[in-house]
């Protein structure tokens, strides 16, 4: 099978076989069950497939350079990605999908980390509550597209794909977090973290799009794929190094960190991650270890090996990483709730993912690069994966059981032996104890850190806040695992008020599906132990998906892997062993200690509600200071626009003075009787406004019509002049109409509004100004046919042309010319342009005129027709106002 | 004449802001209906002077005079935008007025009449709803909604 098609279902699966299980009845919670496990496992194995055909491509170019050349390193590249299925081609959007490392390990560590969260959920929701049935027939759909959206995301291969599936996350992400549709707090959580994390993908599509134009240097029409980006590596990152020159590249970085923050939730984006755990506890462990905020990882990882070249992406990256780190740390350790305790630790470790990168990218020149931590990234993203997700299992697990309350858990491992057992396994991890991947993934980073603060000593300060953060993991895990022991030092009902019970009254079941509640959870720590104590099984599994980081060798074979614990005590060097050993040690005081127990607040829970009530309070503030309502408000704001913008033009431009002198200004005394009409016109609008009488100043209103019509005449506009004439009776009749059914002024009503009138004069100087300046424009009276005016093309056209004997053309009035030249065939210039050269305009005409007509109707009241029976209406009206025309007319 | 028209543009358009700035909603749809015209004659001047200029009227008496031209004291008018068989030659705005700001006008005049009427229903409308067709009433009625 073509590996494209392998992705592709791959990535389909479980969205498809979610949907599936909407047609099973609501009962048949097995089966539903295994109807969806079925679609993360599909996927995995697909995946697995994959991931052994790009391997065996991998290992035997490996093989061959070895026979040639024992240690050379290869320099042939593989060929990653898998063919293009066409989807949008015109806009270079299709499915194709980069299998490269970090996009395989991250395929398999959703999928593989999925199944055990659908089973989990299986055993979450229960067959014996009355809600399980309901909640699970929701649930598989919702996650199934969630696990679809976060497949595609890691795998795809074209940049606006990523983005299509990226914001599939959010808003999968979104129904999953307020899944309690009728808790209020859970709904606005969902929205905190939808436009949080929306707000990210906005930004990442910018920098898609930035980056993509910026790059139309390297490759034509701009970069578009992954794959086309680490192929021109070296392109880019010698414009990158000179960045100062390509300013787009560096903005589609901010643009795609800003992304990939606000998703991986980096300080002060954070604050929706711990706000997540309003969603149920399957989602919650499936959206901190493997999915959501791994997604702004991935992110970082994928630009890491061009962007690295960035001199901005250390300095941006680490102090937002470090930031985060910490913070996350020291929160972590005073909270009561375990999903809250367990959110914030998540925190702390996407901010140690995104330092790591932002280590990996110093370019320090210290002489033995073999073990810096960037090497092992996907070692550092699983090992996270696999103690996250059985601690908020297991937190789940106890909730339904007894309490998510750590103070209400002492001793609670004799209740629930195997669900607290699980926990603390997981514990450990967090803790990073020899013994647990975790330690090496720590010695690893502790290691990156030293060699980096060798060369710049201002990141001492990130190894002081790492020790920091890691004494604060090790005293979580002490007190978890004190208080679920009932050992002294455990957290107690004395530490802290009890807020709000978790207990769901969960009732117990048997058999093996009812264990799926805490055996995913133990089935995922062990890996932890695997890979601490069996190190070179794990280099087995996950070297292959390690890339060296640089750009140069990015498809190359990794031949070395993570230390075991051995090779760390031995050889790595004493200063992160101990460091190590401090951190344990301090830890585990601490953590016995009797500071911070406490339960605080996180002061970043209030900057959504704040730039929340900003924009609705604060919005619709503005929006009644501008929309008043008043029409003369809204008339000032255009007019003193408009004067504004006039009287700036009459400022800069000189020729705008000389119009005032010019030809046409000169030549206004010679046509006596214009003067006297437009007199006339001037005269009865100057009367309008004079008289209170609303029926005389209906009668100015026409004669100022007339006067107009005249104007039309002496303008040689006979079409006009009839067409005024016409509307101005009906005009005039309409508002004597009008004005008998509104009420009669009061006294004095336009009195007392002496600034109308300086406005009204600038306003009319301006548009009488303006209209001499178009007017006197040079009319281009010349024999070169293009500096004719339109209206010269249309009347030569508008009957038809054909040339006389002498070769002059002559009106074709036989209309004996051929039908190309016979043009509108008709004398009436006007009439043509009209009907023939903007016919469509005249349509459009008459369209506004229909639509005016059936507006009119359908406002005013309409008299009842015989024979007709209405269902009576109840009105507010008196008949008399219902039917004004009648009664005014009647008495 | 463009002076003229200009002036007449000028005043139109001052009598019909004043009155659109005015206390009640009748003097608004006055002021909208001298706006259209003060609106249209601005789009009339673009089609320039109906009066020949000097040159225009040389051309046009040696046209019909023969060689021997002579300037008439009175000037001469443009014909209409009609066409006649003397205009089948390569200059027909020579002697007619520009068309097309005429052909725009009439356009104008119709939509401006359907507006009136749709806003003078409004107006009906609204005081039947509202018991006042005050501006400032209004606005504190959409305040209070």
């Amino acid at each position: 099978m073509n590996s494209v098609w392998m992705v592709m279902i791959a990535v389909f699966a479980p969205v498809t076989l979610g949907l599936a299980t909407l047609w099973l009845p609501r009962k048949a919670i097995e089966l539903r069950t295994a109807v969806a496990v079925a679609g993360p496992l599909i996927a995995f194995v697909m995946l697995l497939m994959v991931t052994s055909g790009v391997k065996t491509g991998l290992a035997t170019q490996h093989a061959y350079a070895d026979h040639e050349h024992a240690h050379q390193i290869i320099s042939e590249k593989v060929d990653l990605t898998t063919d293009t299925l066409d989807w949008m081609p015109s806009l270079n959007i299709n499915f194709a999908f980069l299998t490269d490392g970090l996009g395989l390990f991250f395929g398999l560590l959703v999928s593989g980390i999925g199944i055990g969260i659908f089973l989990y959920a299986r055993g979450y929701f229960g067959k014996a509550a009355p809600t399980s049935a309901d909640d699970l027939y929701r649930f598989y759909p919702t996650i199934g597209l969630f696990t679809t959206a976060m497949l595609g995301l890691v795998l795809a291969d074209y940049t606006i794909l990523t983005l299509l599936f990226w914001e599939m996350t959010s808003i999968s992400s979104f129904l999953l977090i307020g899944w309690d549709r009728y808790d209020k707090k859970a709904v606005k959580l969902a929205m905190q973290a939808f436009f949080t994390t929306g707000l990210g993908g906005m930004g990442l599509f910018g920098g898609i799009l930035v980056f993509g134009n910026a790059t139309g240097s390297v490759v034509e029409g701009g970069i578009w794929r992954w794959s086309q980006m680490l192929e021109h590596s070296e392109a880019l990152q010698a414009m990158l190094l000179n960045v100062t020159s390509h300013p787009q590249l560096l903005w589609a970085f901010v643009l795609m960190f800003i992304g990939a923050g606000t998703k991986s939730a980096q300080f002060p984006f954070h604050y929706w991650l711990p706000g997540a755990m309003a969603a149920p506890t399957p989602v919650s462990a499936f959206l901190h270890s493997a999915t959501m905020v791994k997604a702004g990882v991935f992110m970082v990882g994928r630009l890491f090996p061009v962007f690295a070249a960035l001199p901005l992406f250390p300095q941006l990256i680490i102090p937002f990483g470090a930031a985060t780190m910490l913070y996350g740390g020291v929160v972590a350790l005073q909270q009561h709730d375990l999903k809250r305790i367990f959110a914030f630790t998540t925190v702390s470790q996407l901010g140690l993912l995104m330092c790591m990168y932002g280590l990996g990218a110093i370019d320090f020149t210290y002489k033995d690069h073999v073990f810096a931590a960037i090497d092992f990234d996907v070692t550092q993203i699983a090992n996270h994966a696999f103690y996250k997700a059985p601690l908020f299992i297991t937190a789940g697990a106890i909730g339904h059981f007894l309490s998510r309350d750590i103070t209400q858990l002492n001793g609670a491992f004799y209740k629930h032996k195997a669900i607290c057992g699980t926990m603390m396994l997981a514990a450990l991890g967090l803790a990073a104890v020899p013994g647990t991947i975790s330690f090496q993934a720590k010695e690893l980073f502790l290691y990156g850190i030293l060699h980096a603060a060798d060369v710049y000593p201002v990141l001492w300060v990130v190894m002081v806040m790492t020790i920091i953060t890691a004494v604060c993991n090790v005293a979580i895990c002490v007190r978890v695992c004190t208080t679920l022991l009932g050992l002294p030092g455990g957290m107690t009902e004395a530490d802290g008020e009890h807020h709000g019970d978790h207990h769901h009254d969960h009732p117990h079941e048997h058999g093996l599906l009812a264990h799926m509640i805490w055996l995913p959870g133990l089935v995922i720590v062990s890996f932890q132990f695997l890979g601490g104590i069996i190190t070179p099984l794990w280099n087995m599994v996950f070297g292959i998906f390690e890339q060296p980081a640089t750009a140069a060798n990015y498809f190359q074979y990794k031949a070395e892997g993570v230390p075991s614990l051995l090779y760390v005590a031995k050889h790595l060097g004493s200063i992160p062993l101990w460091i190590s050993m401090f951190c344990l040690v301090a830890g585990t005081m601490l953590g016995l200690s009797k500071f911070f127990r406490g339960s605080i607040k996180d002061f970043a829970d209030k900057i959504y509600p704040a730039m929340y009530w900003l924009a609705v309070t604060g919005g619709g503030k503005c929006f009644r200071l501008v929309q008043t309502g008043n029409l003369k408000h809204y008339l000032i704001f255009v007019l003193g626009a408009l004067l504004l913008g006039f009287g700036w033009t009459v400022a800069v431009d000189a020729e705008m003075w000389s119009t005032l002198t010019g030809d046409e200004a000169a030549r206004v005394f010679e046509y006596w009787p214009g003067i006297l009409i437009g007199l006339i016109a001037c005269l009865t609008a100057v009367l309008i406004p004079m008289t209170d009488i609303r029926i005389v100043r209906i009668v100015f209103l026409g004669a100022c019509g007339f006067a107009v019509v005249a104007l039309y005449l002496v303008y040689q506009a006979p079409d006009l002049a009839l067409t005024q004439l016409m509307f101005e009776i009906i005009s005039v009749i309409l508002f004597v109409i009008v004005l008998r059914l509104l009420p009669k002024e009061k006294k004095g009503a336009d009195a007392g509004k002496a600034w109308r009138i300086p406005v009204a004069v600038c306003v009319g100087l301006v548009f009488g100004w303006m209209t001499l300046t178009a007017a006197s424009h040079n009319r281009g009276e010349t024999t070169n046919p293009d500096a004719q005016p339109l209206g010269h093309t249309l009347a030569q056209h508008s009957y038809g042309l054909k040339t006389d004997d002498d070769g002059n053309p002559k009106l074709d009035t036989a209309m004996s010319g051929d039908v190309g030249k016979r043009g509108g065939g008709g004398t009436n210039v006007v009439n043509v342009i009209l009907v023939d050269f903007r016919g469509f305009d005249t349509l459009g005409e008459i369209a506004v005129l229909g639509l005016a007509a059936m507006g009119v109707w359908s406002m005013l009241p309409h008299r009842r027709r015989k024979g007709i029976k209405y269902r009576k209406v109840e009105s507010d009206y008196p008949k008399e106002a219902l039917d004004p025309l009648e009664s005014e007319v009647t008495t | 004449m463009t002076m003229v028209l200009a002036i007449c543009v000028a005043v139109t358009f001052a009598v019909s802001i004043y009155l659109m700035l005015g206390r009640e909603l009748k003097g608004v749809a006055m002021g909208v209906f001298l706006l259209s015209h003060a609106a249209n004659l601005s789009i009339l001047a673009m089609s320039g002077s109906p009066m020949m200029t000097h040159a225009q009227q040389e051309a046009e008496v040696a046209a019909e005079n023969g060689s021997h031209a002579h300037i008439v004291d009175s000037p001469l008018m443009k014909d209409p935008p009609i066409l006649a068989s003397q205009y089948a030659n390569e200059q027909p705005l020579a002697t007619m007025v520009d068309p097309l700001p005429q052909a725009l006008i009439l356009t104008a005049i119709v939509i401006s009449f359907g507006v009136m009427a749709f806003l003078l229903t409004l107006l009906v409308v609204t005081n039947r709803k509202t018991q006042t067709i005050e501006v400032a009433d209004l606005a504190e009625e959409a305040r209070k909604a």
